[in-house]
């Protein structure tokens, strides 16, 4: 009948979808909304210090001395980043697909207590480096496992994984209570002088190899490195791969993807489990790294933390990054206030409630920016 | 196990479910007006804090329990801007106010109570009912529970009726189920969701509120301990239904009295499992039980107009 | 005086000039008829009389005063009320608490709700069963309680977007009776279609819109019927366009029946002699979630070269057969085979590997992801066949996109445009490409196909279906527009209740035996 295509008005390809150049009407929006919401946060912050009487140059001293005031804090700085940081890729992995990861907590406690149990139970005489890799794996697929059952019940039940990543947390703290409490599982023996409830410190091979072995005081080991790797690799999945395409279509709209034939249930599973996996790893790493044994409770609000750089990212593996840098200066600069300085490290919390709220309340302010 | 376990265990059992029986009943209303108030733990808290506090300085813990409402129920308003008028994800909003309600008072105690101190505020007594409380074992038990207990429970049957008999039920109901439809006969959802958040937000004051001035007459930092996830996971449990979420919100309550009964009775069960069994049955719930067919269609969906 | 008057109305969102320059009046006691294809704008006029759009210029008075309403709310409470194409009824509610929905009382009262239910019912003949809950309604009976639930608040105006499109044929006259009681009372009513049979039988006047402007406005008495298509369409039809005449609800002319006899009857040879049907459906059975069964013991066959049409209204087991073919949902029995290939309970991608391609009847929720782009929607079921080692080569995709667009004449800014900035036409278009360029492709489903389109979309989607037909596709065809069906189908089976309840040949002399059939009145 009526066949128009002569005249088909086709233009150069204007704005894509997937590689959206960098200067979007809604990138700006992106960038500039958590910065501003960080700033304006941290000055309520400085108010709340001021407030209590507290000096707040000597409040402000004692925490940038803890950010950066050595090579050794700044390492520390950078160590706590990583940790964030994986929780954070974590979190937007899962994001991609529509799915919210808030288990980091959880899965960072079960990756470093299989990471532990692994390097204590036979990892130590293992050659060529494995002993430090095979509690690595142990600790990623122990969080994989705990991010993935999540997922499972999601694709087979609907249960919303908000709930189960949550409640999964609240089991794996206690587990790892448990374990660091009983001397059939990780506690190291009573003895007549101590009897505090952690682990027995690693073996030497199961410890993560120093970057700068020579330095004493540089606390950067081979987990920054790791982390390096698994920003590139986020990034090149989500943007670049196929498996990122069906991810993204399977978090806009699950039945059309089913329909194209996209095994949905499938990826809802791997992707909570990567999720999960990258916060296990996070576990296994800082215990490796930096702590050495087992305590309760040495997930210490990482994971919680995490999911916040998560969130702020707004599904950039950069962004996960800045956040993550941002998030662990911070903290190691609140210790340091604590300590020095008396201020409660809680004021660091309220800033972090704000920058959260004010973020995720100013997304109207993007959409619309984005949508000109 | 002896009748005076028996007795102690069904009464904290049930003192234990009261906060998580109020907030869980008051976030029934705002789930099934479409809104997931994640929030919940911290609007507890707050209103935790601010009653112990007023409590403290007024000496009257009546004062501090209406302190302690408002408190969450200024939380619940700005939940409901974001949320509702904003348009922002509700989990992520909820995340940050628990956050931000965590940070708050803490510091807050701190500063006011100092890190040390276990000063006990004024709390409400004990309430007697006449002779139904001595009955053996379930009377001590059932009937000697503080005055806002049985508040809680009235409270339930209001939020029934309210939900069945009411306009404002009906509209709950429709803007959960169908917020374009309700808006195009004539409902206000926006109102409607606000109600429903502030009704949550009054609810979980009231929970809050009894942790520290009804329950344990004190105040100590994170101490509702999850309770806002419990109550929120047992509205799912219960299948968004009045009746049920109440025995959920009982369930879970038992779950945590058991940690005091386990090592009374001289039994080895490692605490830790003790500790994680709410949860542990919290995901059983959400995994098995669900009927989903009941969930609110609109549940954690911003409406629009026209969208 | 006018109940309700326009004058220079115009609205715009965004760019986009959708209204302009309206002039209108109706009068109280007049049917006023809304004319226009889709698209043309009558959607958008009635939700700015409802007040749920604000007009961005020119004036509209009420019963002779000024009427600017805040929102749905008001003009309710001003005396304007509206029925929608999608109805405004909570599906998980009984009919009572919809009733009840949005009245002003603090305590619920349905005793007295549903004693005012029954006068009106009564008055108008809109009987129903004040406690069935509404999802379980038929799609008629959910517009009756739409109607009662309108005339409750006592309107002065009554506004009906497109209200027959979810009719059976039998349902439509006694439909136009009350369009034709409400007036009758006092009332005004506005009553938009594009159906100009259902003109000729009930308004008293008819404006006629296009591109969202009024093109005239006519009195009914001796008015031509052709003239109203030009003023609609924009341009004369030919006789013999049957496919158009059906999209307008035209009687169709009988001696084109000779010829839909015949060419159907030499498909269906060449069909049956190229080997194994295309699709058949042995005792296809469905039980949903709530244990009702929606498919009962459908059996069927379409041979390539065909298009086998599936009349019915609405909600009698097409959506769930349309799920079941695309691998969304499994029978509870029952055999399906597409060329010779058993994929009863198959996934998806196999059903589509075997050459199965499918049209969903909702583009939006199934067929496309709305935000991703053209290239994306087109090859996310093939990403294998465009990437390296898991990498995407979005060159390649955007190539091969473009020329599909060129070739089935998608209008976008290019294969890179988020699929949601194309019209409701060029994204079926789109559908349809990625479907029909299938390889293998044995079988086409093709579901509403036309909902929402205009005129020229219509034609193009149909020309495309009976081209690949011509080619040796084998076509099921759903629609619920009789009229479509029968113009473009070779045969069509009518579904009712979820059973075949009749198979016939696509002639318009078959039209009422279908009609009858859709309605559950059986012959055999």
């Amino acid at each position: 009948m009526l066949k128009r295509s002569a005249t088909l008005a086709m233009h150069a390809p204007s704005q894509g979808t997937g590689g959206a150049p960098k200067l979007a009407p809604g990138a700006l929006m992106k960038i500039a909304v958590p910065v501003v919401a960080t700033v304006a946060a941290l000055l309520v912050g400085l108010l709340i210090i001021a407030s209590t009487g507290s000096s707040v140059t000597e409040a402000m001293l004692a925490f940038w001395d803890g950010m950066a005031g050595s090579g050794y804090n700044v390492g520390a700085s950078i160590n706590r980043a990583i940790s964030l940081g994986f929780v954070g890729l974590g979190f937007i992995f899962a994001n991609r697909a529509n799915l919210t990861n808030v288990g980091g907590e959880g899965q960072i406690a079960i990756g470093g207590m299989f990471a532990t149990a692994m390097a204590l139970h036979g990892a130590a005489s293992l050659p060529f480096g494995l002993a430090f890799v095979l509690p690595l794996l142990v600790g990623t697929l122990a969080g994989a496992l705990w991010g993935g059952l999540a997922g499972v019940l999601k694709s087979s039940r609907g249960t919303n994984e908000v709930i189960s990543t949550l409640l999964l947390t609240f089991i794996a703290l206690p587990v790892v209570y448990w374990s660091v409490e009983s001397v059939r599982l990780l506690r190291k023996p009573l003895t007549e002088v101590s009897s505090l409830p952690e682990s027995a410190e690693i073996a030497d091979p199961t410890k993560l190899p120093m970057l700068f072995p020579n330095d004493p005081t540089s606390p950067l080991h081979i987990g920054l490195v790791l982390f390096v790797i698994a920003v590139v690799a986020v990034w090149v999945v989500l943007k670049h791969s196929a498996f990122g395409l069906k991810l993204r279509a399977v978090g806009l709209n699950e039945l059309a993807s089913r329909r194209a034939g996209i095994r949905t249930g499938r990826l809802i599973v791997a992707s909570m489990a990567i999720a999960g996996g990258l916060g296990g790893l996070a576990g296994a790493i800082m215990i490796q790294g930096q702590n050495y044994y087992l305590t309760n409770e040495f997930s210490s609000g990482y994971g919680f933390d995490g999911l916040v750089v998560g969130l702020l990212s707004r599904g950039s593996p950069l962004g996960v990054v800045v956040g993550a840098l941002l998030f662990g200066f911070l903290r190691s600069g609140s210790i340091a206030m604590e300590i020095t300085a008396h201020v409660p490290a809680a004021v660091v919390l309220i800033c972090q409630g704000l920058i959260v709220i004010a973020v995720a309340g100013s997304t109207w302010l993007i959409d619309r920016k984005a949508s000109k | 196990m002896t009748e005076d376990q028996l007795a102690v265990f069904i009464g904290s059992g049930l003192r234990l479910a009261m906060p998580i029986v109020l907030a869980g009943t008051g976030e029934l209303l705002s789930q099934r007006a479409g809104v997931l108030n994640l929030s919940l733990d911290g609007m507890m808290l707050t209103s935790a804090f601010a009653a112990a506090l007023a409590s403290w300085l007024t000496k009257s813990p009546m004062v501090g329990l209406m302190v302690g409402v408002m408190a969450s129920l200024a939380l619940a308003y700005f939940q409901a801007v974001l949320s509702v008028t904003l348009r922002a994800n509700q989990l992520v909003v909820g995340i940050g106010f628990n956050i931000l309600a965590l940070g708050a008072t803490t510091f807050l105690y701190r500063e006011i109570f100092g890190p040390l101190s276990r000063d006990t505020i004024p709390g409400f007594g004990k309430v007697n009912v006449p002779w139904l409380s001595d009955i053996p074992v379930l009377g001590p038990a059932l009937f000697q529970q503080t005055g806002l207990a049985y508040l809680a429970l009235a409270l339930v049957v209001v939020t029934w009726a309210l939900l069945k008999f009411t306009s404002f039920g009906l509209a709950v109901r429709a803007v959960g189920d169908d917020p374009r439809a309700a808006d195009q006969a004539g409902i206000n959802v926006t109102r409607t969701r606000y109600l429903g958040v502030l009704y949550s937000g009054a609810l979980a004051g009231l929970g809050g509120a009894f942790m520290s001035v009804a329950d344990s007459n004190t105040f100590t930092e994170g101490m509702t301990k999850g309770a806002g996830y419990l109550a929120i996971t047992a509205v799912i449990f219960g299948g968004w239904s009045p009746w049920k979420t109440l025995g959920a919100c009982l369930l879970f309550g038992f779950a945590t009295a058991l940690q005091f009964l386990v090592p009374a009775m001289k039994l080895d069960v490692p605490v830790a499992v003790l500790l994680m069994l709410p949860y542990v049955l919290a995901l059983f719930a959400v995994a098995g039980f669900v009927g989903t067919n009941r969930q609110p269609a609109a549940l954690t969906l911003a409406f629009r107009r026209g969208g | 005086m006018a109940l309700l008057e326009l004058a220079g109305v115009a609205k715009r969102f965004g760019a986009v000039l959708a209204l302009d320059d309206i002039n209108l009046d109706v009068a109280r006691g007049e049917v006023h008829c809304l004319l226009g294809e889709n698209g043309a704008g009558k959607s958008t006029l009635c939700n700015l009389i409802f007040g749920v759009h604000r007009p961005d210029g020119g004036r509209i008075s009420f019963d002779g005063k000024p009427f600017s309403p805040s929102g749905p709310i008001d003009a309710l409470r001003q005396g304007i009320a509206m029925v929608h194409q999608h109805f405004s009824l909570v599906g998980t509610m009984t009919v009572v608490e919809n009733l009840m929905m949005g009245r002003a009382r603090r305590v619920l009262e349905p005793r007295e709700v549903i004693a005012r239910m029954q006068r009106l019912a009564d008055e108008y003949q809109l009987e129903i069963d004040p406690w069935r809950i509404v999802r379980e309604l038929s799609v008629g009976e959910r517009q009756r309680v739409e109607i009662i639930k309108c005339l409750l608040g006592d309107p002065q105006l009554l506004v009906l977007d497109e209200p027959t499109a979810v009719l059976p044929p039998e349902e439509v006259e006694s439909f136009l009776t009350v369009c034709r009681r409400v007036a009758d009372s006092g009332r005004g009513v506005i009553l938009v279609t594009h159906k100009l049979a259902e003109i000729a039988t009930v308004a008293d006047r008819t404006s006629v819109l296009r591109h969202g402007r009024v093109v005239e406005t006519v009195a009914m008495e001796g008015a031509d019927m052709r003239r109203l298509v030009c003023s609609m369409i924009g341009h004369d039809i030919h006789t013999g366009d049957g496919v158009l005449a059906a999209t307008l609800g035209l009687a169709d002319a009988p001696a084109a029946d000779a010829d839909a006899i015949a060419q159907a009857a030499a498909h269906s040879r060449r069909g049956r002699d190229g080997g194994p049907p295309a699709l058949l459906l042995k005792g296809v059975t469905y039980r949903d979630a709530n244990g009702v069964t929606r498919l009962d013991d459908v059996s069927l066959t379409v041979h390539s070269h065909e298009i086998v049409g599936i009349a019915g209204v609405e909600g009698n087991g097409q959506s769930e057969l349309g799920a079941i073919l695309a691998g969304l949902a499994d029978a509870s029995s029952g055999q399906i085979t597409v060329d010779g290939t058993d994929l009863t309970g198959a996934a998806p991608k196999d059903i589509t590997a075997c050459g199965v391609g499918i049209v969903p009847e909702d583009r939006h929720a199934v067929a496309c992801v709305t935000a991703l782009s053209i290239a994306e929607n087109l090859c996310l079921g093939a990403t294998e066949r465009y990437s390296r080692f898991g990498l995407l080569d979005r060159g390649a995709m955007s190539k091969a996109t473009a020329a599909l667009m060129r070739e089935f004449d998608v209008r976008a800014s290019g294969p890179d445009a988020p699929m949601s900035s194309l019209s409701g036409g060029n994204q079926q278009k789109a559908v349809l490409a990625r479907e029909l360029s299938l390889s293998p492709l044995k079988f086409l489903l093709a579901a509403q196909p036309t909902r929402g389109l205009d005129v020229s979309a219509v034609e193009a989607v149909y020309s495309r279906i009976q081209a690949a037909r011509d080619r040796g596709l084998g076509v099921l065809l759903i629609s619920s527009e009789l009229n479509e069906l029968i113009a473009v189908s070779d045969r069509v089976a009518v579904m009712y209740r979820g059973r075949i309840v009749g198979e016939m040949a696509a002639t318009a002399a078959n039209r009422e035996a279908i009609g009858a059939m859709m309605s559950g009145h059986s012959h055999a």
